[in-house]
């Protein structure tokens, strides 16, 4: 062991580190941006806007607590309304002009602890739950002032499947978006760099070869194992064989057996076109690396933010405002709102909500497409 | 080589140069890479683009064939102004490192690239892989090759196209003398054939090989001619010495 060789190498790596002005931003900034970001969505994390429509089963006393209920969401830009029945309120939970639908049962206001039922579309359990807490300490202090009866109860439940009946259901749509993109954007960032850095790519620009062959090239092969790795994905997750009884093995099933309202070609497809924009992607960023580890350096800057905003792991109706312009642009949102539409609420093709979805995914890998054409010819050396 | 394939971009092209230049500047930064270079290089012969590494041989080769834009001046190529994607499947350009996909095969590789340069057909891939002894080793990982074969798929992924154009930016870096003769030998072969070939290196060994001698220097032409006659003009019979000698107010003024 000899101390002034020690020094030696450990100069070297500082050296190395301090000329790298990647590894020194993903030291230094990047935690403190990514913690700061955290904690701003988590403590500033705004009570969400409601906007609830009143079925009133209650009469006079039901206008009474609903108007105090306006008041109350008010204060965050929502509002309460009175809807003429239960059918009327479901369809504007269904198209989304209204957030929660509540019904006041005709016994609110008497002796007894009455029930009280708020629906939700089901889409974004987390997101709702907010929701519907919010309106439940309005609901609860409205009805407590109106009437001087006992606090009412409330209860959940969602225009589309029951919100618990399985605890990975509400996670499902945003862990398979979110797999699937960020695998491809690895392995396409680091296989073009190689063709970047190993000279092929220059070799292969002296060929008659356009850019736009090789991006498309590129998207087609690694949208085969995209497509690939989402179908085994999907059929993991959505389905189950049930293995029969083989000599001494019991019988077990395969799969994890996820409910899906919709059709599960339709969840393929939604993912299938995010991928594509991930392969994209993918090439656009390689040009800004010089090695592999800068491609993996990529992932906080690129990847991280996605997952924090797209609704992976926050509800979007949960992040302040400052953020929701960022939540638009991210595609991931829109891989994670499509997957929602299909898996939970059973949309399809005629949902407008879906097709916004695969509209902008879409968009997003040709955007990226042509972009990462432009990058190619470009300080190709 | 078949006799017909290179005579053939000849004779489209008549009597005109391979390459011609004029007043071709490339500038990175505050480095002037390409200073000012007019050239006319008649076709069918062997050129050799001498001088120290940094000198700009690989930056010209670049700016003859499209790959890079000059900051002004313009270049034309077997009678097709630069840049020109058409052109390139005329074009073969065997870069410095080896530009071959390690993870593929022999055989992988030359189709590859025969596809990219629009080549159809087995028989260009095989007589490109006879040509560099490589024909036998089909199914070979080219990441398992040796330094000299992989230079060697490299040429062949170069000429698989039988390009009337052939750019080898220091194709001989790295390999025994053996296969540099072999080298050499396909070169001539190539050219007797009508290829015009421009060849880089800073191994003045290698320069009585080729036609004509372009010395390059802080990205000018110094000097140009044969062996003999650059020799004369320098008054030396070393060319190392000559290009010192020739070179001297060029690198004075640095």
């Amino acid at each position: 062991m000899s101390g002034r060789r020690t020094v030696a190498i450990f100069r070297r790596v500082v050296q190395e580190i301090r000329r790298d002005r990647r590894s020194v931003a993903l030291l230094f900034v990047v935690p403190i941006v990514m913690t700061g970001l955290v904690t701003f969505i988590v403590r500033e994390g705004q009570a969400p806007e409601v906007d609830a429509v009143v079925v009133n089963d209650a009469g006079p006393v039901g206008i009474v607590v609903t108007n105090a209920l306006d008041t109350a969401l008010a204060t965050e830009g929502g509002s309460a309304t009175i809807v003429a029945d239960t059918a009327a309120a479901e369809a504007m939970i269904g198209d989304g002009t209204a957030t929660v639908a509540i019904t006041l049962p005709a016994g609110l206001g008497g002796g007894d602890s009455p029930t009280i039922t708020i629906l939700t579309d089901g889409l974004d359990p987390a997101g709702e739950a907010n929701q519907v807490a919010a309106v439940g300490r309005a609901l609860v202090t409205a009805a407590a002032g109106a009437t001087g009866a006992n606090p009412p109860t409330i209860e959940h439940t969602t225009l589309y499947g029951v919100p618990s009946d399985d605890p990975m259901a509400p996670f499902a749509p945003a862990i398979l978006g979110f797999l699937a993109y960020f695998f491809v954007y690895i392995l396409t960032g680091i296989s073009f760099l190689r063709e970047r850095t190993g000279g092929t790519l220059e070799r292969l620009m002296a060929t008659p070869v356009a850019r736009g062959e090789v991006v498309a090239g590129y998207t087609l092969g690694f949208g085969l194992f995209a497509t690939i790795q989402v179908a085994l994905l999907l059929a993991w997750g959505l389905g189950t064989v049930e293995v029969p009884e083989i000599g001494p093995l019991p019988a077990f099933s395969l799969g994890l057996g996820l409910p899906i309202a919709g059709s599960p070609l339709l969840a393929f497809l939604v993912v299938v076109v995010a991928a594509l924009g991930a392969v994209s992607l993918g090439i656009f960023l390689s040009t800004f690396a010089r090695t592999e580890l800068q491609v993996v350096q990529f992932i906080p800057i690129v990847i991280v933010p996605q997952f924090l905003l797209s609704g992976v792991l926050f509800p979007v109706s949960s992040l302040p405002d400052v953020l929701q312009p960022f939540v638009l642009i991210m595609p991931l949102t829109y891989a994670v709102d499509g997957l929602r539409q299909v898996i939970v609420a059973g949309a399809d093709l005629a949902t407008p909500a879906l097709q916004l979805d695969l509209v902008v995914l879409a968009g997003v890998a040709i955007l990226f497409a042509a972009v990462a054409a432009l990058t190619i010819r470009r300080d190709v050396a | 080589m078949e006799p017909a394939a290179a005579p053939s971009a000849a004779s489209v092209n008549g009597a005109g140069p391979a390459i011609r230049a004029d007043d071709l500047v490339k500038v990175f930064g505050a480095i002037r890479a390409i200073d000012d270079v007019s050239l006319e290089l008649p076709s069918g012969r062997i050129y050799g683009f001498l001088g120290p590494n940094g000198s700009g041989k690989t930056t010209l080769i670049r700016l003859l064939t499209g790959l890079a834009r000059p900051t002004s001046g313009r270049a034309e190529v077997l009678g097709v102004p630069l840049p020109s994607r058409e052109v390139l499947a005329r074009i073969g350009y065997m870069t410095q490192s080896d530009g071959i996909y390690p993870t593929l095969t022999v055989g992988e590789n030359a189709r590859f690239f025969a596809a990219a340069y629009g080549v159809r057909g087995k028989e260009a891939i095989r007589e490109a892989l006879e040509l560099v002894d490589l024909a036998d080793r089909l199914d070979s990982i080219a990441g398992t090759l040796s330094g000299g074969q992989r230079r060697r798929l490299s040429l062949a992924c170069a000429i698989v196209h039988r390009p009337p154009l052939l750019f080898l930016d220091e194709p001989t870096v790295g390999i025994d003398p053996l296969l540099r003769v072999e080298f050499w030998a396909h070169f001539r072969e190539l050219a007797d054939a009508g290829a015009t070939i421009v060849v880089s290196s800073h191994v003045m060994d290698e320069a009585d090989r080729c036609d004509e001698l372009l010395f390059i220097r802080s990205g000018k032409v110094i000097a140009r001619g044969s062996g003999r006659e650059v020799r004369a003009q320098a008054g030396t019979d070393d060319l190392e010495q000559a290009f010192l000698r020739l070179g001297g107010d060029v690198g004075a003024t640095r």
